[in-house]
């Protein structure tokens, strides 16, 4: 009887030091590895950047994503895409497409308004491309000369770097 | 985890101070954290190849412009072709290789003109309307161990 009682009132103390320890380490190390890149590149879903092994690090620009259904101007969806290919109607001799143009061009009035309002703020000419691999080279050209016309000419091809 | 402070022996006995340190809180903010950190982490790294002006460098060349230019054209079959137009009128092919695109070859022919032609300092790349985006990439990082300024031409 004395001893079922004792046997009762045992706990049972859940040492928990040793997870706090991995607890911390995974923090410290995941606070390592925290990009804290200013430029934020978020690839649409199914989307496949080529990979490059001599990349430069990114910079802040206007970023223009080729998907296979979509083009899109800073997130915003402009043209439709059908198997990465612009539609027929959508292009101009020039090679330029008329959506991404009218697209591109809101963006840089955006950008010459705040260029007149604070003279320390300059007009850019950086655009970065960011283009799923299987893309014809056909549809780029076309992305590139809509900016070019626009005056985007700086061209920056976002790619993942490889190890 | 315990900790204890003890004050030495008085007229009641032991007086030390023991007491449980509460980690449980401490392991839900890490707990929160962790969770937080590993949803928001990105495991790939994404870096930029220059296409454009800046490709050139970040000062202006001189005035006078190069003797030759060179220009890159991949075509769908995966030959290449190398043009050089200036003083020297001259387009070499550089056919597939094991159904792949020949960049030792490229290579090769791209640091012979290089030493030929002292002042080339870019080169043009272009591609034909079926070329994936995936290949035009590659080219540009293999003519860039050469020539570090490739625009992307052909619009």
């Amino acid at each position: 009887m004395k001893k079922k009682r004792r046997l009762q009132n045992d706990e049972m103390a859940l040492q928990i030091t040793s997870m706090a320890d991995i607890f911390t380490i995974l923090l410290v190390f995941l606070l390592k590895s925290f990009a804290t890149s200013a430029v934020s590149i978020t690839p649409e879903k199914g989307m496949m950047i080529p990979q490059a092994f001599l990349a430069g690090s990114t910079e802040e620009a206007l970023k223009v994503q080729i998907s296979e259904t979509t083009v899109s101007v800073e997130g915003n969806p402009v043209t439709t895409l059908t198997t990465f290919k612009f539609p027929t109607s959508d292009l101009q001799t020039n090679g330029t497409s008329k959506t991404l143009s009218a697209g591109l061009e809101k963006e840089r009035k955006r950008q010459l308004i705040i260029a007149q309002a604070n003279p320390s703020v300059k007009v850019d000419s950086r655009i970065i491309i960011v283009a799923d691999q299987r893309a014809p080279y056909s549809t780029i050209k076309s992305v590139l000369a809509s900016a070019a016309v626009n005056g985007y000419t700086d061209f920056k091809l976002a790619v993942v770097k490889g190890d | 985890m315990s900790a204890g402070v003890s004050s030495g022996s008085g007229a009641r006995g032991d007086t030390s101070q023991d007491f449980e340190l509460n980690i449980a809180s401490i392991i839900d903010c890490f707990t929160v954290l962790i969770t937080f950190m590993l949803a928001s982490a990105s495991f790939i790294s994404i870096g930029v190849l220059d296409a454009g002006i800046s490709a050139g460098g970040s000062t202006a060349n001189a005035a006078k412009p190069p003797s030759v230019t060179l220009s890159i054209l991949l075509k769908p079959d995966k030959d290449i072709e190398v043009k050089i137009s200036g003083k020297t009128n001259l387009t070499v092919k550089l056919p597939a290789k094991n159904k792949d695109w020949d960049f030792d070859a490229l290579t090769a022919h791209l640091a012979a003109d290089k030493a030929k032609w002292s002042d080339l300092a870019g080169v043009t790349l272009t591609a034909e309307n079926d070329v994936q985006y995936k290949e035009v990439v590659r080219s540009m990082e293999t003519i860039r161990k050469t020539f570090p300024a490739v625009l992307l031409g052909g619009f």
